[in-house]
């Protein structure tokens, strides 16, 4: 059963400028022919969202998910088609919205969750699981303009998912808050979703998107690219936005190389000796590829130019994921491959079989240090991004795929063994 | 557009933005609660010094046939245009006010108004106890005094209906608001509140002055007011019809007004 049907839904914006202000320029404009300064947010949208699952908007900025969201929340009214919401909605569209600054938690508390449909009772019932979730005990009675931008989120997302909703709808404010409360929050949607309620998400993390998400719609300038499994929409998703990428790398390599980047280290103390000149990533069979697959084969080809002869440098891969975790490194030297003497330009390759990497962005830094990993010849220092595609298998959590080998074990019975002590249980993990 | 019912779900929403408005208007402020005192009894000063004083105004005799005062008979008066004006002008302020909350989450627009109305209700509601108790200490009680409750309502209801077609324009041309301050201005004096209708040339030009100001609603509940407090007596049948026609057709006006052209307005806030 559908909770939520959008149907052809349309919404048009007209630009500030064609609008008159006064009543002065609304006389003055009189009989100016007015030109068309409309756009479409939306074109012709339509989706059904099933009850109880957990479904994502996806798309770049200014491609109409907020304003869809705030189409089903009932905030805008469509242009032209219909949405049917079926059940009380909760929303949490924009950072401490509802909230009155000069007014302390308490009653900030008491203003939202009212503006979300609750009533007095219900709220004092809820009132001391709101305050501790949100993790505000202290402040409570100190007016919330003091609060810091992580505690105002907070403070509204506790309210928002406190107030029994049937549908939840959450416009990407959650990243504001640490790592422990993103954790928190989604451990709590699990939860509300396993309940029945419809959550819908707008978002950039595709990472939350596969693995939280059923379902997904992926929108474009308003208009509507792509609904279904959630992990298919954010796979064909991140694939656009690779080409994209591609494209434009592609364009700014074929300006003039003065204004190009891979020159300048040139000019520092970096790279004098020997200097990193780009990166490049080839799949398994040597066919150049922009973004790497999990599970399948990676070669990161590091170019270099060596201003007089370096006797076996040291290059070294470092891996980061997007919000800074290290994930891990290697250099030639771990990799026992001596590099020998170079001297002029070249490549130095290596290559990951399976690549153990889950989707997602990362970040490497690269770096070439003397034979013995003490003079650092050239580094950079995050500027290259690995984007690592879905591949063939199902995504797991974190960052990398560990391997294991799973296996069962039942206790025999009647085996004489009366004592109650588990017999060892063999087990191969690798 | 909300029913009247479904902004009655929302009465606890209703209730919190009244109580936010008035606690956030009063914060900081060491005088607190007594400013919302002060002002209406300074303009009573004033008004009672220039009128009554250098102006030579005076007041007709009371309903107990001993008494005048033109500072109670003029304060009685002040107490319903003060639920009118304030009415309008927080109508204005609380619309735009809730602009943050109207955009970001749904709830009937109609509670910021009804809310702000609210707030002038309250206000209403203690200056006209403090009138009664006035009346009361010069002894000028009686049962016409429970009349003084349907008057109320009325005028807030005007003053609601008028108020949401007001601050909707005002989204829009913020020229409203300072129209709506002018507008007020003029309309003071176009009601006989400083002044009496028994006491002013009886023409003006080839018009009937007390048929002029007679369409003025306002006139009709100043009148009822004074009637109901001061005077003590019944408002006539022709007070009653003013003020029932003009509360009931501003409010059903406003009402569907600002329910039909909310939704489009506040994308703008």
């Amino acid at each position: 059963m559908s909770k939520i049907v959008v149907d052809r839904v349309s919404k048009q914006f007209r630009l500030k400028a064609d609008r008159a202000h006064s009543l002065k320029e609304l006389i003055t404009r009189r009989g100016r022919s007015r030109q068309q300064s409309h756009f479409w947010a939306l074109k012709d949208v339509s989706l059904a969202i099933p009850e109880g699952s957990m479904y994502a908007l996806i798309g770049h900025n200014g491609s109409g998910k907020s304003t869809l969201l705030r189409c089903i929340a009932g905030i805008y009214r469509p242009d032209g088609g219909r949405v049917t919401v079926d059940g009380r909605i909760s929303t949490l569209l924009e950072l401490g919205a509802g909230f009155h600054p000069d007014l302390s938690g308490r009653e900030n508390i008491y203003l939202n969750a009212t503006i979300l449909g609750m009533g007095r009772k219900q709220i004092d019932a809820k009132f001391d699981e709101i305050v501790e979730f949100a993790g505000v005990e202290q402040f409570i009675d100190s007016p919330v303009k003091v609060y810091s931008t992580g505690m105002y989120v907070r403070l509204g997302f506790s309210v928002a998912v406190h107030v029994q909703p049937e549908i939840l709808l959450i416009d990407e404010v959650i990243a504001v808050g640490d790592e422990e409360f993103q954790r928190k929050c989604f451990d709590h949607l699990y939860g509300l979703r396993r309940q029945g309620v419809t959550i819908v998400v707008v978002t950039h993390g595709l990472a939350t998107v596969e693995t939280m998400c059923d379902r997904a719609a992926w929108l474009d300038h308003g208009v509507l690219q792509m609904e279904g499994d959630a992990a298919k929409v954010a796979a064909a998703y991140l694939q656009r936005v690779n080409e994209r990428e591609a494209e434009a790398r592609d364009a700014s390599a074929a300006r003039p190389a003065g204004g190009h980047r891979a020159v300048e280290p040139w000019k520092d103390e970096f790279g004098k000796d020997i200097g990193i000149t780009g990166l490049r990533y080839t799949d398994g069979d040597g066919r150049p590829v922009s973004t790497a697959t999990a599970g399948e084969d990676l070669v990161i080809h590091i170019g270099y130019r060596a201003s007089r002869p370096v006797q076996s440098p040291v290059f070294g891969v470092l891996i980061r994921a997007e919000n800074g975790a290290h994930v891990t490194g290697t250099n030639t030297q771990i990799g026992g491959c001596d590099t020998g003497q170079l001297d002029g330009e070249g490549e130095v390759a290596v290559r990951f079989d399976a690549l153990p990497l889950q989707p997602g962005y990362f970040d490497l830094t690269i770096g070439i240090n003397d034979e013995h990993v003490q003079h650092l010849f050239d580094r950079r220092d995050r500027e290259y991004q690995l984007i690592v595609r879905r591949g063939d298998e199902v995504p797991s959590a974190g960052l990398v795929r560990l391997d294991g080998h799973w296996s069962v074990n039942p206790r025999q019975v009647g085996n004489g063994e009366a004592t109650g002590r588990p017999s060892p249980v063999e087990e191969h993990v690798t | 557009m909300s029913t009247p019912a479904q902004v009655w779900q929302y009465r606890t929403l209703v209730g919190n933005l009244a109580q936010r408005e008035l606690r956030s208007r009063y914060k900081k402020s060491v005088v607190g609660w007594g400013w919302s005192l002060i002002n209406p009894a300074v303009s009573l000063g004033i008004y009672t010094l220039v009128f009554g004083y250098f102006l030579k105004g005076t007041a007709p005799l009371a309903g107990n046939g001993q008494t005048s005062s033109f500072a109670l008979w003029l304060f009685a008066a002040l107490v319903v245009w003060n639920a009118f004006s304030g009415g309008i002008n927080v109508s204005i302020q609380s619309f735009l006010g809730s602009g943050g909350l109207l955009t970001r989450t749904y709830f009937p627009p109609e509670c910021p108004v009804v809310a702000g109305s609210t707030t002038v209700a309250i206000q209403t509601g203690l200056e006209t106890a403090i009138l009664l108790g006035f009346m009361t200490a010069i002894g000028n009680v009686g049962w016409t005094l429970l009349l003084v409750a349907p008057i109320l309502v009325l005028v807030t209801a005007l003053a609601l209906g008028l108020g949401m077609i007001v601050s909707l324009l005002n989204v829009r041309y913020r020229d409203v608001n300072y129209l709506v301050g002018i507008g007020l201005q003029i309309m003071f004096y176009g009601t006989p509140i400083v002044y009496r209708l028994d006491l002013i040339p009886e023409t003006i030009g080839p018009f009937d002055t007390s048929q002029v100001l007679g369409l003025n609603p306002m006139t009709h509940f100043v009148d009822g007011m004074r009637k109901v407090t001061y005077l003590q007596e019944v408002p006539t049948l022709g007070n009653w019809a003013g003020m029932l026609v003009s509360a009931l057709l501003a409010l059903a006006v406003g009402w569907t007004f600002f329910g039909a052209k909310a939704p489009q307005y506040i994308e703008e806030l």
